[in-house]
Parts: C-alpha cells; sequence; structure tokens
C-alpha cells in the first residue's frame, strides 16, 4: 500500500467514525435543553427518566468523540505533514477556536453529566447552554477548515509563508453554505436515531408515555428540520457548482460542457465512455435547478484531465444516496403533517397515530438521515480530489512518505470497529425502557406529577 | 516577547496543565492495575472506586489540554508539525492507541453495566492504556532532544536512546505520584474513603522515591543522548532541578507530616520543575538540528490573530475550568 492510499483510507475510515459520535454531540445537547427544561417547567417524572437516560447516552458518545477526535488532530501531522507545513498557518485560527469552543463543551459536560447533585436544577440545566452553544460552534470551525480546503479563500504570504485572511475566510458563501447543512444534519441524525429507538421500543410492545414523548421529540426534530435541509442543501449545491465546478459535474456524472443539462437519478457513471448507465433522466434538470433556465451552461469533466476529475462513479453514487435518503425522511415529514391536518380536523389523537407504518417510518429517519450525512461528506470530500486544497496541493503530495502504515490502517480499523461493536451491546442495554422508579401507574397520556426536587427518588 | 516565543509559552504552560492535571488521570489508571495484581479483591475495588470517582467529571477537560498542545504546535509552527509527527509516528500512533483505549474503556465500565465486556476486563483495558500513553509520550519527548531524529528516520529511532525509553519511564513514575498524592486529599473527604489514605499515602512516598531514582540513572544518559539539550541543562535549567529536588524532597517531608493539601502543591511544583527545565533546555529548538521555533513558526499575521484569539478564549476557558475543578473538588463517589 503507497503512503498515500493507506493516509486517504485511514483518514476516512477515522473521520467517518468521528463523525457518527460528533454529531450527537452537536444535537444531544439542544435535544436535552428541551427535555429537562420540560421537566424543570412542568415537574413531570416522565421528562426527567428521558433526560437521565439521554444524559448516559451522551456521556459515552461524547466520550468516544472526544478520543476519535483526538485521533485526527494527531493524524494531521503522521498522514498528511506537508500539507500542515504548508496551509497549517493559514487554517490555524480556526482549529484553535474550536480547541476552544471543544474545550468549553468538555468542561461543562463534566458539570452536567456528575452535577446532577452538586447544582440546582436550574444552575445544572444552566449548563447545558455553554456544551449547546460551544458544540455548535466546533461545528461551525472545523467545517470552515474543511470548507477552506474546497475555496480557500483570502489567500496571501508572508515572510515566505501562506497566510488565510479571517475576514475571508468568514465571509465565504461555501463555509457558511457548508456549516448550515451539517449543522442541520446532525440535528436531524440526533433526531432521527432517537426517534428510532423509541420507535423500535414502541414495536417491541413498550408503549408507555416515556416512549410517546421519546418519540415526539425525536421524530419532530429530524421532521421538522427536513424541509429548512432540502434549502440548505440546494444553496450549497449551487454553491459548489459557481466555486468547484468540477465537483458538481461529478456528483451528477456530466461529462459534456453544454446547456440543457438533466438530472441522473441513480445509474452508475461508466468512466470509459463517459456516461451514467441505467439512470433515470431528467431532461434540463440541472440546469434548470442550477440557473432557473433550460439554456443554462453546466461545466462538464471535460475541461480537465481525468487526473484532476474526481471519481464520479463514487461521487454520483453518494450524491444520490444523500439526496435519496433526503427525499424518503421529506417524504415522511409532508405525509406526518397531512395526517396531522386531517386527524385535528377529525379531532382524533394521537395526531400521528402509533400504528406499524409510522413506527416503521419514524425507525427508517434515523439510518436515512445518517446515511445521507455520510453520503454527503464523501461528496463533500470525494468531490475535491485529486486536490487536498483545491487546485493549490494534491492529495499525493500532502500525504506522508512513511511507507510502513498499513498496519496503522489495521490497527485503526481494528480497534475503531471492536469499540463499535462493544458500544451497540452497551446502547442497546442502555435501551431497557422507562425506569422501574417512574410511577407504573401513569397512564399512557397522564404525565406523573413531582415537583423537581423530588429527583432524589430517581437519582 | 515576540509571537514566537509567547506562542511557545502557551505550548508549555499547556503542556504543564497537561501533565499535572491528566498526567494524575492517567497515574490513577497505573494505580489500578497494581491493585488488580494484588490478592485482596475487596481493597482493589475500594481503591478502583475512589480511582474512578476522581476522574470522573475531570477526565475530558484534563484531555483537551492535550488538543490544545497539539493544535497550538501545528498552528503556530507547521513547518515543524509534520516532521515532528512524522519522525515520532511510532510512539506517538501508541500513545493514540492508549488515548482511545483509555477513554473508551472508562465510560464503557462506567455505563456500560457489563454489558459489552466484564467490567475487569475493561478495567484492565483503562489500566494497561492509562500506563502505555504516558510512557509513550515521554518517549516522544524524550525523543526530541536527543536530535536524533530526521524526517525519513526509522520508525523505531525514538526507542534506540536509553534515553527516551527512560524519559517514558520517567513519566509513568512521576504520574502515579502525582496520582498517588492527589487521591490521598481526595480520599480524606470522605469517611468511607478514610481507609484509603493511608494506603495512598504509602504509594505516594514509594512513587516518590522511584521517580528520584529513574532521574538519577536517566542523567547519564541524558549527557549522552542528547548533548545538545543536555548542556543547555546545565547552563540554564540548574535552578528548575534544584527547585524540583528540594519539592521532591519536600513532597516526601509533607507525607511523612500527612499534610495532603501542602502535598499537591510540592508534587505539582516538583514535576513543573522537571518539564519546565527541559522546555528551557530545549529552546530554541522544536526539533533539535532540524527546526528552531523561529524557522517553523507560521506568518506573523497568522500567529498574531491566534493570539488575540488565545487571549479571548482563555478568558472564558480559565474560570470555567477552575469552576469545574471548584465544583469537584471531593470526589463524586455514586451520586451521579
Amino acid at each position: 500500500m503507497s503512503g498515500v492510499d493507506a493516509a486517504r483510507i485511514e483518514t476516512a475510515f477515522s473521520l467517518s467514525f468521528h463523525i457518527l459520535f460528533a454529531v450527537f454531540g452537536v444535537g444531544m445537547p439542544w435535544v436535552l435543553l428541551y427535555t429537562e427544561g420540560r421537566w424543570l417547567k412542568t415537574g413531570d417524572q416522565t421528562w426527567y427518566a428521558l433526560t437521565r437516560k439521554w444524559a448516559r447516552v451522551t456521556a459515552v458518545l461524547f466520550a468516544i468523540g472526544a478520543v476519535s477526535g483526538t485521533v485526527l488532530s494527531f493524524e494531521f501531522g503522521l498522514l498528511w505533514p506537508t500539507f500542515m507545513a504548508t496551509y497549517g498557518g493559514a487554517i490555524g485560527l480556526l482549529f484553535t477556536m474550536e480547541a476552544f469552543a471543544f474545550f468549553l463543551e468538555a468542561i461543562f459536560m463534566g458539570l452536567y453529566l456528575y452535577g446532577w447533585k452538586r447544582l440546582t436544577p436550574r444552575a445544572h440545566w444552566l449548563t447545558l447552554w455553554p456544551i449547546a452553544v460551544s458544540g455548535t460552534l466546533s461545528t461551525l470551525f472545523i467545517v470552515f477548515a474543511n470548507a477552506w480546503m474546497n475555496d480557500p479563500v483570502g489567500i496571501g504570504e508572508s515572510k515566505g509563508k501562506i497566510t488565510a485572511d479571517p475576514w475571508a475566510v468568514f465571509s465565504s458563501s461555501v463555509g457558511w453554505s457548508e456549516v448550515a447543512h451539517m449543522f442541520v444534519a446532525a440535528m436531524m441524525c440526533t433526531g432521527g436515531a432517537v426517534a428510532a429507538v423509541y420507535a423500535w421500543g414502541m414495536l417491541r410492545g413498550r408503549r408507555d408515555r416515556y416512549h410517546k414523548l421519546g418519540l415526539g421529540v425525536g421524530l419532530w426534530t429530524v421532521l421538522g428540520l427536513t424541509p429548512i435541509q432540502m434549502f440548505l442543501g440546494d444553496w450549497s449545491a449551487r454553491v459548489v457548482g459557481a466555486t468547484q465546478p468540477l465537483k458538481l459535474a461529478a456528483m451528477e456524472g456530466v461529462y459534456t460542457t453544454g446547456s440543457n443539462v438533466p438530472l441522473t437519478i441513480l445509474g452508475y457513471y461508466d468512466q470509459s465512455t463517459h456516461k451514467i448507465i441505467g439512470g433515470i433522466p431528467i431532461p434540463d434538470g440541472l440546469s434548470l435547478l442550477m440557473g432557473f433556465k433550460t439554456g443554462t451552461v453546466i461545466q462538464g469533466m471535460d475541461t480537465a484531465t481525468v487526473a484532476d476529475t474526481p471519481n464520479s462513479a463514487v461521487i454520483h453514487l453518494a450524491f444520490d444516496s444523500m439526496v435519496g435518503c433526503g427525499v424518503l425522511v421529506f417524504a415522511v415529514a409532508g405525509f406526518a403533517v397531512a395526517t396531522w391536518f386531517l386527524r385535528r380536523r377529525k379531532g382524533l389523537t394521537p395526531r400521528i397515530p402509533h400504528t406499524r407504518f409510522w413506527l416503521w417510518s419514524a425507525i427508517a429517519t434515523g439510518p436515512a438521515s445518517v446515511i445521507a450525512m455520510l453520503g454527503g461528506w464523501e461528496v463533500t470530500e470525494g468531490g475535491r480530489q485529486p486536490w487536498i486544497v483545491y487546485n493549490l496541493m494534491s492529495v499525493t503530495d500532502a500525504a506522508t512518505k512513511s511507507g510502513g502504515l498499513a498496519w496503522s490502517v489495521v490497527a485503526t480499523i481494528v480497534i475503531y470497529v471492536g469499540l463499535a461493536a462493544a458500544l451497540l451491546l452497551i446502547l442497546r442495554k442502555l435501551a431497557t425502557g422507562a425506569p422501574p422508579e417512574l410511577d407504573a401507574g401513569a397512564g399512557p397520556d397522564i404525565p406523573s406529577q413531582a415537583p423537581p426536587a423530588a429527583e432524589e427518588a430517581l437519582a | 516577547m515576540t509571537a514566537v516565543n509567547l506562542m511557545l509559552v502557551i505550548i508549555v504552560l499547556s503542556l504543564l496543565a497537561y501533565a499535572l492535571l491528566a498526567g494524575a488521570d492517567f497515574g490513577g489508571g497505573g494505580w489500578d492495575m497494581l491493585a488488580g495484581l494484588g490478592r485482596d479483591r475487596a481493597a482493589a475495588e475500594d481503591q478502583r472506586k475512589l480511582i474512578s470517582a476522581s476522574l470522573g467529571p475531570v477526565w475530558e477537560a484534563n484531555h483537551v489540554w492535550l488538543i490544545f498542545v497539539i493544535v497550538c504546535t501545528f498552528s503556530g509552527f507547521p513547518s515543524a508539525f509534520g516532521d515532528i509527527a512524522t519522525s515520532l509516528e511510532l510512539p506517538l500512533a501508541l500513545a493514540l492507541v492508549g488515548i482511545v483505549l483509555r477513554g473508551a474503556a472508562y465510560v464503557y465500565r462506567a455505563y456500560g453495566e457489563g454489558a459489552s465486556l466484564p467490567d475487569r476486563w475493561w478495567s484492565r483495558i483503562f489500566a494497561c492504556a492509562s500506563v502505555l500513553t504516558p510512557f509513550m509520550l515521554g518517549v516522544s519527548g524524550g525523543a526530541l532532544a536527543t536530535g536524533k531524529l530526521r524526517p525519513g528516520s526509522s520508525p523505531l529511532a525514538p526507542f534506540q536512546a536509553p534515553f527516551t525509553i527512560l524519559a517514558g519511564l520517567l513519566a509513568v513514575v512521576v504520574t502515579a505520584f502525582l496520582a498517588a498524592v492527589y487521591l490521598c486529599y481526595d480520599a480524606s473527604l470522605h469517611p468511607d474513603t478514610q481507609h484509603l489514605v493511608d494506603v495512598f499515602r504509602r504509594k505516594a512516598i514509594y512513587a516518590a522515591v522511584a521517580s528520584g531514582a529513574v532521574v538519577l540513572v536517566m542523567l547519564p544518559f541524558f549527557y549522552r543522548d542528547a548533548p545538545v539539550v543536555a548542556a543547555r541543562f546545565t547552563d540554564r535549567s540548574l535552578p528548575f532541578a534544584a527547585v524540583s529536588a528540594l519539592c521532591g524532597f519536600g513532597s516526601l517531608l509533607v507525607l511523612w507530616k500527612k499534610k495532603y493539601v501542602l502535598a499537591r502543591a510540592t508534587a505539582a511544583i516538583a514535576v513543573i520543575g522537571v518539564l519546565g527545565g527541559w522546555a528551557a533546555a530545549q529552546y530554541p529548538d522544536l526539533l533539535v538540528g532540524v527546526y528552531t521555533a523561529q524557522d517553523a513558526a507560521a506568518a506573523p499575521s497568522s500567529l498574531d490573530t491566534m493570539l488575540v484569539a488565545m487571549c479571548g478564549g482563555m478568558l472564558v476557558v480559565v474560570p470555567s475550568f477552575l469552576y469545574l475543578l471548584k465544583v469537584f473538588t471531593a470526589p463524586v463517589i455514586e451520586e451521579h
């Protein structure tokens, strides 16, 4: 295995692993703010029980996110030394700020997870704010660093070292569109995963209030954000078209530059014939989407050599996975809204019936959101190839020249797969339904009332 | 002070914070392992609980100091970072294995309820990883001083001088020393753990003696394997060494007198002396013979904006961090 292949595999694997945890680190605090806030306001023990359970899950996910994030910070140097040597100073500000955001997150996470008895209920709830805000800021800074690799703006030189003007970096539309798209994706993954867990519990017969509230929080988070995500995705695609035309061409398998370019759904891009095999073309679709008229010219992959073009076979598949999963969740959202209004007019409750169909739909939103998120990152990263910094430094030039990386790739995969397997077992154990202390006598829709001071009983 | 030097000061201070805070967390893991080797299962479990409780709320925040050191190094001294990382490829990769396994094993044991592997397996992994990490970081630090690392040198190069191995060993015994000293005070705060005070006091004394012994064995190798830094050490760092030695002996004395808060201070200063002395002797080199800090630094304008961001960031982070330490002065035993 050559250095660059090993470096790419290891980076792709460690990033994908890390991001699966990072999304929950970003999303869960916002969800906890809501559930613990509900408990403080109403004294309803069900909210308290949900909050406690999710706090435990967050503790585990956050810890794995933190250690796998540490691996990434070392890997910048271990795997991409030339990239860091050349551009480390230019993007250093973003990483420095990310480090501070992460610092705050870790500090307040400690206070939150272990402070149930040492802080007043209100102070305890307040510690979630810095966690949620700094988790979101971490996303912002890290994704901005990534956006800068896609669209290196504000480059200058000073004493032979490359610099990036912070104002230019922070006013990049690539940055803002990527950040917004990723933040909403993180929230959707969180909501979808929560919805999936509680829908699964209900399918298995646990139809108590605890599960209904849990399902509701997750489901409305993921469904409510889907229309926004559609809009943000459209914006991102436009920005990509403007700044990285070859990435857009690879996403849609467009080889020939021209107008009236179709949008192709599914299919496999054949590198030798430059055509998509087996796709469903929507005539003029891409031209219409990009410029609102059929005559919009789309730059194709014929404008660059094969070596300078991303691998459209992979990128198109990843892009369609993302869009497909997104559309699926969007359809569930649309159908849910229609059902909600219909049943409200008829005076039926619950507004969304807990039938098998709806529970399975809720389960689907979890994996769909996660697949869409990973697919989106493959488009972002794979679509930038062969560059690590777009049009400035190639991945091959950036990578380590060390020959002994194969062992490190294998070790990374073995350790991460082992940890993931153990984690799944632990999460399954944690997902055992409402705690027995929760008043079993409370019916499915009757909140069990108790003032927040009674937390001791459940703690 | 130039921006480059200011950046170095920030890195050294963060490294000290990491050593004093996260170091003790790793040291706790080492004692966890030794407790497991003994015959008395119940006593071992007692010690484990206290060790685990002392890590609980703080280990992640403590760990961030390392991320901070890494980020400052690659942002402030990008040219050197890649070569430092690749020439220390093997010890750093093994340190990462330790970091990942330590963190994962800790939370899996704390929250897993035995769902994946039995708790005692995670205990073992936690303990071994807690020893592996400081050892590898110690080797890495020692190897930076030797002046034998070059980009493209063998992955085993950092292990080929006795000095670097001893530096790794020193990191292990010093973290164990810090942990034992801190745990004496932790144990004294709660009636249920009072009986552990003497246990950790004894351990602290052993570890202090062991640290002193390792340092003595190390000294001749230091002058042989890292001549450039050792020569500067003689010139500049003797005050650090003196303070460190004084506080090392002082720690023994105050431990003997059972003054555990004071022991925390003397132990910390002894460690600051060792690391500070090394940092002063390392200056101005990052990778001896290859990069000085000045050569490797980012552009002045980049450094300046980073430093401004750091001042702003520290204004928020330091008070928050102190608040965290204050809230959890007494370890959280079975209440979270």
